[in-house]
């Protein structure tokens, strides 16, 4: 007995020694924990495993030394003399009340330095919220609702353009193809799910139609995941615009399509904001019915001559994907997040939030993996050097459209009929 | 007289353009209906599934909407891995749901019937989650698309009016499938003992029904109703593991608007639910097509609880 109780108090010691030790180990780890807060389930998965895999690929390069890589800190293997930076992904589902218990749940349980996400504007709005009350830095990467960045916040950084750039861009297109091919494009219709992203996409194309004297004639929100869009394309055929801006994302991205294939009605040029169009995956689904149609892109493979130091770092991201995929805009901006904000911990010399923030807000970034090539912040935290060029998938790719001086070939206009392909 | 002769053309021109305008929406109510009356009958078979094992077991299966993805998931493998024509694959596809919904039964209905009702119905949400999640952990979230089916893109064109092939055959299963089930239930022996068992199943036990059997049947056969819409789907929908969730809710509205275990009341409710959706979503606006549905749900529920054909 008395045997037993010794060998029981001495494993119970040697348990706590052990505890204490690991603890102090722990303590003395240099780490900072950065959240990533995409939807990992949900109608909007397939782009939320992509961004996490994205902000994976940026730390995998930041923490080892990769010199085939020509992007900022890829020639070191830590930042801050030995801190290495260590991934806590949640998911929101696609959810915003979600997304703001989980960006509670990353700052206050997980001790998450930043946060990165969230995607779906929806969700990016709340969750930013919870950061910017706390003082801790929210990095965006792609979610393009405007009404983002004009909210005066202090600790929120944006990458990718926004729906307002995207809407001035897309109207340029379409000034343009009357001036230069007499297009006759006068009305134009605006489709997009009845979210924060949606909504906000179509109000910002509103406004830009109205400045560039084009009438809105079909203004036709849906349910996202809806089981069927058989009204809502009924409904732009019998207005039968001009042009359309899309904001579907996802599943409904290919619906859409597909229904307008069904009823055999397009318009005659379609134009797409950060969307279904985007993801490589799903237009290689569509095949042919996919062709023709353009949107806004920040990335794209076809992007390669423009942004030669993509290369090295997709083939690490293509391993981190299943099934394995290039980057694409959304993905792509979130890998440029976690970069800048490594650069800015390490010339900041400093985990101080605050210093953190100045220097972000004082520096011009050096970003190979942005279009620009630069990211800068301005006050509401927009990135001013952000750009996107406007593509059109043309035998499965994506073509370099508009701006004519950056255009690899011609706007094929109008779209070719369902019946003629 | 210049003045009159000058105006006569663009009169006629209003003339026209007044009978263009009215034979445009003239053709467009009719292509809403169509397309009401094609989403109806797709609601209804997926409906019929749920309302047979409601009416004979006063189960409500929540993983309904699961059955119908995993139904998908079978026909789109078939169709990409062996090149099936969703034509075709909807035998497998109803078959693996017949299967999976006698399971369902054997593995984890059956312990359930003899506790509390809700124990059954929480039984089966769960079953929701874990076929959700095992789809989505083994297919990923990807959305999975069948393209050069041989409906794919195929249409009737009856003057302006067009009729989408894939769904024109989807609607055509339903009604046939239906049409067998409502025959089975009301006309065969089989179907007098499903009656029976819903009515009295310690008399219908004492009369030498095999109640048990009969609860798998009824649960297997409403598994392969779903799993034959299922089935038919990827010829036009994309794959996913979130594509029940909004099928299955509109599937309970057509169950309970036409009362719980009527099969022609679900039908008749689901072409009801497609049409209100269909003018709904273009008289009003498409935002609210739903809003109209479920609206229109709890004004029918308010003066019929029991629903339109409720027994």
């Amino acid at each position: 007995m008395n045997f037993k109780k010794s060998i029981f108090v001495l494993l119970f010691v040697v348990i706590l020694v052990l505890g204490i030790f690991s603890g102090m180990v722990m303590a003395e780890e240099k780490i900072i924990k950065i959240g990533t807060l995409f939807p990992l389930t949900g109608s909007c998965a397939l782009a939320g495993q992509r961004c996490k895999s994205a902000v994976e690929t940026a730390i995998e390069v930041i923490n080892n030394i990769h010199t085939e890589c020509k992007v900022p800190l890829a020639n070191q293997s830590s930042v801050l003399d030995g801190y290495k930076f260590v991934l806590v992904s949640a998911d929101h589902q696609g959810k915003p009340d979600v997304g703001k218990t989980e960006a509670e749940r990353l700052f206050n349980q997980e001790k998450v330095y930043a946060i990165i996400g969230c995607y779906n504007s929806a969700v990016t709005k709340p969750a930013s919220f919870v950061a910017e009350r706390q003082k801790k830095l929210f990095m965006c990467g792609c979610s393009s609702s405007a009404a983002l960045t004009e909210r005066d916040f202090k600790y929120f950084f944006r990458m990718a353009p926004t729906d307002k750039t995207e809407s001035i861009e897309f109207c340029e297109v379409l000034t343009w193809l009357n001036e230069t091919k007499n297009a006759g494009i006068k009305t134009i219709g605006i489709i997009y799910e009845n979210t924060e992203f949606g909504k906000h996409a179509a109000d910002e194309g509103k406004l830009a139609a109205e400045a560039a004297g084009f009438e809105v004639t079909a203004d036709v929100a849906f349910a996202p995941g809806a089981t069927n869009l058989n009204s809502e394309v009924q409904t732009l055929k019998a207005k039968n615009p001009d042009a359309v801006f899309g904001a579907c994302l996802g599943g409904d991205y290919t619906l859409w399509v597909r229904t307008m294939k069904q009823m055999n009605w397009l318009p005659k040029i379609a134009l797409n904001y950060c969307t279904g169009y985007q993801d490589p995956v799903i237009a290689q689904q569509l095949g042919d019915d996919a062709n023709y149609f353009m949107g806004g892109t920040g990335y794209a493979p076809e992007f390669a001559e423009l942004m030669p130091a993509v290369a090295a770092v997709e083939e690490i991201y293509k391993v981190k994907t299943d099934p394995s995929v290039p980057f694409d805009s959304d993905s792509i901006q979130e890998a440029v997040a976690m970069f800048v904000l490594a650069q800015a911990i390490e010339k900041a010399g400093t985990l101080d939030y605050d210093k953190v923030r100045d220097v972000l807000y004082a520096n011009e970034w050096d970003s190979p993996l942005s279009m620009g090539g630069k990211v800068a912040f301005v006050l509401g935290g927009q990135n001013s050097k952000a750009m996107s060029m406007m593509t059109q998938l043309q035998g499965g790719g994506y073509k370099r459209v508009f701006p004519v001086e950056l255009a690899t070939n011609e706007i094929i206009f109008p779209m070719v009929p369902w019946d003629k392909r | 007289m210049n003045f009159f002769s000058s105006l006569l053309p663009n009169f006629q021109q209003l003339v026209d353009g007044f009978y263009f305008e009215r034979r445009f929406l003239t053709t467009m109510f009719f292509q809403v209906a169509i397309d009401g009356l094609l989403t109806g009958m797709l609601y209804g078979l997926v409906a019929s599934g749920l309302s047979l094992i409601w009416g004979v077991m006063d189960v409500i299966n929540f993983a309904h909407g699961e059955f119908l993805m995993v139904a998908m998931y079978v026909s789109y493998w078939l169709g990409f891995l062996m090149h099936v024509d969703p034509i075709v694959s909807w035998i497998a596809s109803g078959a693996f749901c017949f299967l999976l919904g006698v399971l369902t039964y054997k593995l984890i209905i059956r312990h359930c019937l003899s506790g509390p009702p809700l124990s059954a119905l929480l039984a089966t949400f769960g079953l929701a989650m874990i076929l959700k999640n095992v789809c989505l952990n083994r297919f990923s979230p990807n959305f999975r698309l069948l393209t050069g089916t041989l409906l794919d893109g195929k249409k009737i064109m009856l003057g302006n009016l067009i009729l989408p092939l894939p769904q024109l055959v989807t609607a055509i299963f339903a009604l046939v499938v239906v049409f067998i089930v409502y025959y089975i239930i009301k006309r065969t022996r089989l179907g007098w003992a499903i009656q029976a068992t819903a009515m009295d199943k310690e008399a219908a036990e004492l009369m030498g029904i095999k109640t048990d059997w009969i609860f798998a049947f009824v649960f297997g056969l409403g598994g392969a109703c779903v799993g034959i819409a299922g089935g038919l789907l990827p010829s036009y929908l994309a794959v996913h593991p979130e594509v029940g969730g909004l099928f299955s809710l509109i599937a309970f509205i057509a169950v309970a608007m036409g009362g719980f275990g009527s099969i022609p009341g679900a039908l008749l409710a689901a072409l009801f639910i497609g049409l209100i959706e269909a003018f709904g979503g273009f008289y009003i606006a498409p935002v609210f097509k739903y809003v109209v549905v479920f609206g229109l749900y709890i004004v029918v529920v308010m003066f019929k609880p029991k629903g339109l054909f409720g027994w």
